[in-house]
């Protein structure tokens, strides 16, 4: 009884920890208010660019790949709405805390360093979902009549599958920043790997306009899970395959947390600090 | 509570070639040759103790805190604190110790500094009685209060040194370790730090270590020191041995109103001269008064004093002259 009771006490105290983090990080990221109101109109205007050049994509016909014009300008709002809540640009802070030293500080906690940035990550995840994702998304559900998901349901699942792809694209993330333990120059190699994530996530175009084998290719690999799934579920396009989807993204989710453990295990034994 | 034994760490340095083959050559043939930041150090340490790690910049002294915290795993050589090899099971060995490493914070850049500290409450899992009157006491004893609400970004290096010691206080550490705790900072916050550090190895116990290049730390503070240099531990023992053993000498410094002829001092020995001022080195226990009565007998003096031997100066002798490796 003792025991199963501080077994929920560790539980709960692990979760208050996790929150407090988050928080944090939220109150952190809600501070950028220029960097925010810039960001969002960058990302309109890119928003408009990108959807004319995949309009003209569909040269007259009423559909390309099983998409019509409302699909593909939905695809649109919701991939700028997006992009920076999972990330699709990359990002570098862990690395750029190994570089600097900095990572000394978190390594002094008793707290798992994947877990401390991971609600660090979706503290900053969340701040741009309620910030630009939802006004953007408003944006062009008045301007351009964008789809909505027609039920409840929908929405849930939807959410779901963007918190999946919010985990899936950290772990992915973070592996990648890991690399910074073994080499002073990890960035460039990041860089690459970034570029990788925009254009085989279904950022850079939907993945369904791309042949028929390099989509079974990218089947196989994390990064659809990290946008390309939640377009497919919001948009109904693939309402036969929901769950099937959701199942590979939690499999993602848990094999890439996974892989990144046992990397950063290693990466900890061959840490060199940098000065003072 | 701390068993070091035959300790090393060594790093590879590799070396890059600047010229137009540098490229090609770097990558065929990895030149590289080892430093050994730690070189074979063993010692340990009692409950309760505080121990000054001293020596000059370079010496090895960050690195060898940074194994003791469980940052850098050692080359070869064998660590236990309280238990634990550091590097082996990190999570659990650093919920035990508190650390301030003196070039760097522990705090949240761009949040109110009462932030940071909140959240160590959820991270040690403190009881919340424990932490608030930790926190209320920490507030009394440095000073917090003025700056708790500010983001650590905007402290001053002697505020945010006081918000890291807070910091690393919270959990009440059996064993707290502190890298240059006063480097950068004015006469003043020295001692503020310096009275603080002491306060919490007499109430709480609290077992310390602290590394400095700055003597006046370790007079203050220490009744043991250790002596680092080149990686290497050349002495280690009570602070008072140090001296007697190598600066036991003190110096008087007189100023003559013209060349003196036929000086000689019994006890006493000149060690420089120049122009009109002649300074003689003599034993601690000689007393001063014998020997200026015996000057002014003989001669015309315009001006003297008397040096006490400095700890800083006393290294330095070991430093240049190698005396303890001898
Ligand atoms: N990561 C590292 N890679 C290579 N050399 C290092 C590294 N860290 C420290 N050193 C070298 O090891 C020696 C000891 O450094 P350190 O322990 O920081 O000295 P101290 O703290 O006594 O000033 C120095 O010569 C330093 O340049
Ligand atoms: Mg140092």
């Amino acid at each position: 009884m003792a025991h199963s009771n501080s077994c929920v006490h560790l539980t709960y105290s692990s979760v208050r920890l996790f929150w407090e983090i988050t928080k944090r990080s939220l109150q952190r990221h809600l501070t950028y208010r220029t960097a925010t109101i810039t960001g969002l109109i960058t990302n309109l205007f890119f928003g408009l660019l990108r959807a004319s050049v995949l309009l003209a994509l569909l040269s007259g016909s009423s559909s390309a790949n099983g998409w019509n014009a409302q699909d593909i300008v939905t695809y649109v709002a919701l991939t700028q709405a997006l992009m920076v809540v999972v990330s699709v640009f990359g990002w570098s802070d862990l690395m750029n805390t190994v570089y600097r030293g900095e990572i000394a500080a978190e390594l002094l906690r008793p707290t798992s360093l994947f877990l401390f940035w991971l609600a660090q990550d979706i503290g900053r995840s969340l701040t741009a979902l309620v910030t630009r994702g939802i006004s953007i998304m408003l944006v062009c559900y008045f301007v351009f009549a964008i789809k909505v998901p027609s039920s409840f349901g929908q929405w849930l699942v939807v959410l779901l599958s963007l918190g999946l792809a919010m985990v899936i694209s950290f772990a992915f993330r973070f592996i990648v920043n890991l690399a910074a333990f073994w080499s002073p120059d990890a960035r460039g190699m990041a860089r690459f790997a970034f570029i990788a994530l925009g254009f085989a996530s279904g950022f850079l175009m939907p993945l369904r306009f791309f042949p028929d084998w390099l989509q079974h290719v990218l089947a196989l690999t994390p990064f659809p899970h990290m946008m390309n799934s939640i377009i497919e579920i919001y948009i109904g396009s693939s309402d036969a395959r929901v769950i099937e989807i959701l199942g590979l993204q939690v499999f993602w989710a848990v094999t890439l947390t996974g892989l990144a453990q046992l990397i950063l295990a290693r990466a900890t034994r061959r840490l060199v600090i940098l000065g003072g | 509570m701390i068993q070091v034994e035959n300790l090393c760490k060594h790093f590879e340095i590799r070396h890059r070639h600047k010229n137009s083959w540098a490229v090609l050559r770097n990558f065929l043939k990895r030149d590289s040759s080892t430093l050994k930041a730690v070189d074979d150090i063993s010692f340990s340490i009692q409950k309760g103790e505080m121990v000054g790690y001293l020596g000059p910049n370079g010496a090895g002294k960050s690195t060898t805190l940074k194994m003791l915290t469980g940052l850098l795993v050692p080359t070869s050589g064998r660590l236990e604190v309280n238990g634990f090899v550091p590097w082996q099971s990190r999570q659990k060995y650093v919920a035990q110790i508190g650390a301030v490493f003196g070039q760097r914070s522990s705090l949240w850049w761009d949040l109110p500094t009462i932030e940071s500290l909140e959240l160590l409450q959820h991270i040690y899992k403190i009881p919340t009685a424990r932490f608030s009157s930790n926190l209320e006491m920490f507030k009394k004893l440095l000073d917090l209060d003025e700056f708790l609400q500010s983001p650590a970004r905007s402290l001053s290096l002697g505020q945010r040194m006081r918000a890291d010691l807070c910091a690393a206080l919270m959990h009440d550490p059996a064993i707290l370790f502190l890298d240059e705790p006063t480097i950068g900072l004015d006469v003043v916050a020295k001692q503020r730090i310096r009275e603080f550090i002491q306060q919490i190895n007499q109430d709480r116990g609290t077992t310390i270590i602290l590394t400095t290049h700055d003597m006046a730390d370790v007079q203050k503070l220490c009744t043991r020191a250790m002596m680092i240099d080149h990686g290497k531990l050349l002495f280690d023992g009570a602070l008072s041995d140090l001296q007697n053993r190598f600066g036991g000498q003190r110096r008087l410094i007189v100023d003559f109103e013209e060349p003196p002829t036929q000086l000689k001092l019994a006890n006493a020995t000149i060690i420089s001269q120049e122009a009109l001022r002649i300074t003689f080195a003599f034993a601690r226990e000689t007393r001063v008064a014998e020997l200026i009565s015996a000057l002014t007998r003989d001669h015309a003096i315009r001006d003297l004093r008397v040096e006490e031997p400095e700890i800083e100066a006393t290294i330095r002798a070991i430093y240049e002259g190698n005396l303890l490796s001898a």
